[in-house]
């Protein structure tokens, strides 16, 4: 599912160069759950752009499902971005004008497209994960944990073989954060789908079924 | 959910300035659709109005232009007079009809109107409504008919008037009675816009004046008043404004008598003197004759006749041509003023959406994020000046229409023209889609802009 090969993301700060990210091997497996963790700085979330394919590493190969991210052009990532993969972040990143249905909605029109039964599968999404009374509330009308919800029906909508997660739990508490994340993955897993998780947080690590410290990758072959 | 969809919602999040940059879309839209419909409808009234080789004979010191604008579209004010003499030898063969070449000579008398909206009136005799063709047919009436004045009746009412002003003039002690202005002379057929404005209905009754309303020497004729025979089908026409009284109404009104001759001061004489002189009946004054020759050999042989009289005879057919291209130089002139509204509209567009850019990247990079290309954002942003531009035009074009409806009396007042405010062409399509089109090419830029955002920098940042 994930495949990566003396991969090296830097950023020019100024006149200089600095190592962002650098990850000798790297292997997932589908319907893999995987927790990447490690130190601020050590390009967790870099990492996870790259596997998005938002970020094309300086040299090195990234391949994820089963296309070479780093031998794309940049439409060709976007497209296989809406397609194949569902993304999470801390800050949920909704769209505050649109509503949870429309957030929903977005993620399948720059995917595999909003026609067809997508308002449907959306609407049924949301209803699963307990929102079905909350189709037509903004963001801002809604608690955290209901954004959260949002933000994994919107990833899971486009049905894709990859989710990745970027601090999902990093604002809210445990237990409300824990419940969404057990929910996430059993989706996951009923669907068979990988799960990436960048984490500061060790108790949401043990959820996953691997772990990867960031600071071992580099120049060390990692086998879970 | 489709990409047009994002736009729209984006433009009503910004309420605001939507509305203030679609504003001045809607004042360059409607300024310039203002400027076609006028010059349209402009050319339809006055090239509609004209057929065949109609002519208008009239007064040699006026200009053709003028003499054409106040004899078949009501502008202006009568320029002179001449002799009526002239159309007597254009009906009796002495003039232009070596072949029979003129169909009709209708003569006409104007310089009193009706009511405070100024509605012309026309005098003149009955061949109007069975010989005169608009639209190359004879006028039709919605209600009533004609009025019965024949021309003969004209030169028998000019005989007599002639008879009295000369024993007035040379100072008889019995002169001969005045004619009497007869009951059933006064009649009159009205036009269908005067007959909806005044609420005139047969059987009504309209009393010209003379002057307009307020200023100096006017005055009622209320021994005129004349009973509403006919009401003409509407034409679209300046016909609709006009009201026809027989020519001897118009001859017999208190103070005309007086001045209803022509006569030819000789060298050395003033006008003063010139009232003591005699008269003629063939020097009763006329404003214009209406004459249709049969063809263009007629209309030659018209023209050629004319060079070396006191009339003369002015072509609408040459005349209107020209001076719709004079007011079309002065609509362009106005069009270039149109587009600059346009163009200053267009660049209140891009700078209305390019300060929002900044604003608007995180939103960007989330969308880009879900697997957004850059041309899809590019869609957007250009959708959201396409759509604001699209409303702001189509709002223009319904606010030119509105204004025209508001406008309508006004206008006909000062040019003759009748704007009919429900009159939609298919340019205004073609107009709403140029306007959508510039629009969406004012927002290229600031799409560009945005389409360009960092993704992975402005993912990360919070709000």
């Amino acid at each position: 599912m994930i495949r990566l090969r003396s991969v090296k993301k830097s950023y020019r700060q100024g006149a200089t160069s600095v190592l962002a990210c650098a990850v000798d091997q790297l292997d997932i497996a589908k319907a893999e759950q995987v927790a990447l963790v490690g130190r601020s700085g050590t390009g967790k979330t870099t990492l996870l752009h790259m596997l998005a394919g938002i970020l094309r590493p300086d040299s090195g190969e990234v391949e994820v499902v089963g296309q070479r991210l780093d031998q794309m052009g940049e439409s060709a990532r976007d497209r296989h971005r809406g397609r194949h993969i569902g993304m999470v972040y801390q800050t949920f990143n909704l769209l505050q004008p649109f509503t949870a249905l429309e957030n929903v909605l977005l993620g399948a029109l720059f995917g595999r497209g909003a026609g067809g039964d997508a308002k449907h599968r959306a609407a049924e999404l949301l209803s699963k994960v307990g929102l079905g009374d909350r189709l037509h509330h903004r963001p801002s009308e809604m608690s955290v944990g209901q954004v959260q919800r949002v933000a994994i029906c919107r990833a899971l909508i486009n049905d894709p073989e990859l989710i990745l997660m970027d601090e999902p739990l990093g604002n809210q508490d445990r237990s409300t954060g824990g419940q969404v994340l057990d929910l996430l993955l059993q989706m996951a897993s009923d669907g068979g789908k990988t799960v990436v998780m960048v984490t500061h947080d060790p108790e949401s690590a043990t959820r996953m079924q691997r772990t990867v410290d960031l600071a071992t990758l580099r120049g060390v072959e990692v086998v879970a | 959910m489709k990409l047009w969809s994002i736009s729209l919602r984006n433009l009503r999040i910004r309420m605001v300035a939507t509305v203030l940059t679609m504003l001045s879309i809607v004042v360059a839209t409607a300024l310039y659709a203002g400027i076609l419909v006028m010059a349209e409808q402009t050319e339809q009234r006055y090239k509609g109005s004209i057929g065949g080789y109609q002519a208008v004979v009239g007064p040699k010191d006026a200009s053709q232009l003028e003499l054409v604008l106040n004899t078949i579209f009501n502008v202006g004010e009568a320029p002179a007079l001449f002799p009526l003499q002239i159309c007597t030898d254009l009906r009796s063969g002495k003039l232009a009809t070596r072949r029979s070449q003129v169909r009709y000579a209708i003569p006409q008398a104007r310089g009193d109107s009706v009511s405070r909206f100024n509605f012309p009136v026309v005098a003149t005799i009955d061949e109007m409504f069975s010989k005169y063709e608009w639209n190359k047919a004879p006028l039709q009436f919605a209600q009533g008919g004609p009025f019965q004045y024949s021309y003969d009746d004209l030169l028998k009412l000019a005989d007599g008037l002639a008879l009295y002003e000369n024993a007035k003039r040379a100072g008889e002690l019995e002169p001969p009675p005045r004619p009497l202005l007869q009951k059933e002379w006064k009649k009159a057929v009205i036009g269908s816009r005067v007959a909806r404005t005044l609420q005139l209905g047969i059987g009504d009754v309209i009393v010209p004046v003379h002057g307009k309303q307020g200023e100096f020497g006017y005055h009622e004729h209320p021994e005129a008043a004349c009973e509403v025979t006919g009401i003409l089908a509407p034409t679209n026409s300046p016909l609709d404004t006009t009201i026809f009284l027989p020519i001897g109404v118009h001859l017999l009104i208190g103070g005309h008598e007086g001045g209803a001759f022509l006569v030819q001061i000789p060298p050395g004489k003033t006008p003063d003197d010139a009232k003591t002189l005699p008269v003629s009946a063939s020097h009763i004054g006329l404003t214009a004759v209406l004459v249709d020759p049969k063809d263009y050999f007629g209309a030659r042989i018209l023209r050629q006749e004319f060079s070396s009289r006191d009339a003369q005879v002015a072509w609408p057919q040459d005349v209107v041509p020209k001076f719709l291209q004079q007011i079309g130089n002065a609509a362009d002139a106005l069009t270039v003023i149109a587009w600059l509204v346009l163009l200053v509209a267009s660049i209140s567009i891009t700078v209305a959406i390019y300060n929002t850019m900044n604003e608007r990247r995180r939103e960007i990079a989330i969308m880009r994020s879900l697997g957004a290309r850059r041309l899809q954002i590019l869609t957007i942003i250009t959708g959201e000046a396409a759509l604001l531009s699209f409303f702001g035009a189509l709002l223009g074009v319904v606010v030119c229409h509105l204004a025209a409806l508001l406008l309508q009396s006004t206008i006909e007042d000062q040019t003759g023209v009748y704007l009919d405010w429900l009159q939609f062409g298919l340019w205004e399509l073609w107009l709403v889609l140029g306007v959508t089109a510039v629009g969406a090419l004012a927002g290229l830029m600031p799409a560009v802009k945005g389409s360009m955002t960092q993704v992975a920098d402005n993912l990360a940042q919070n709000y």
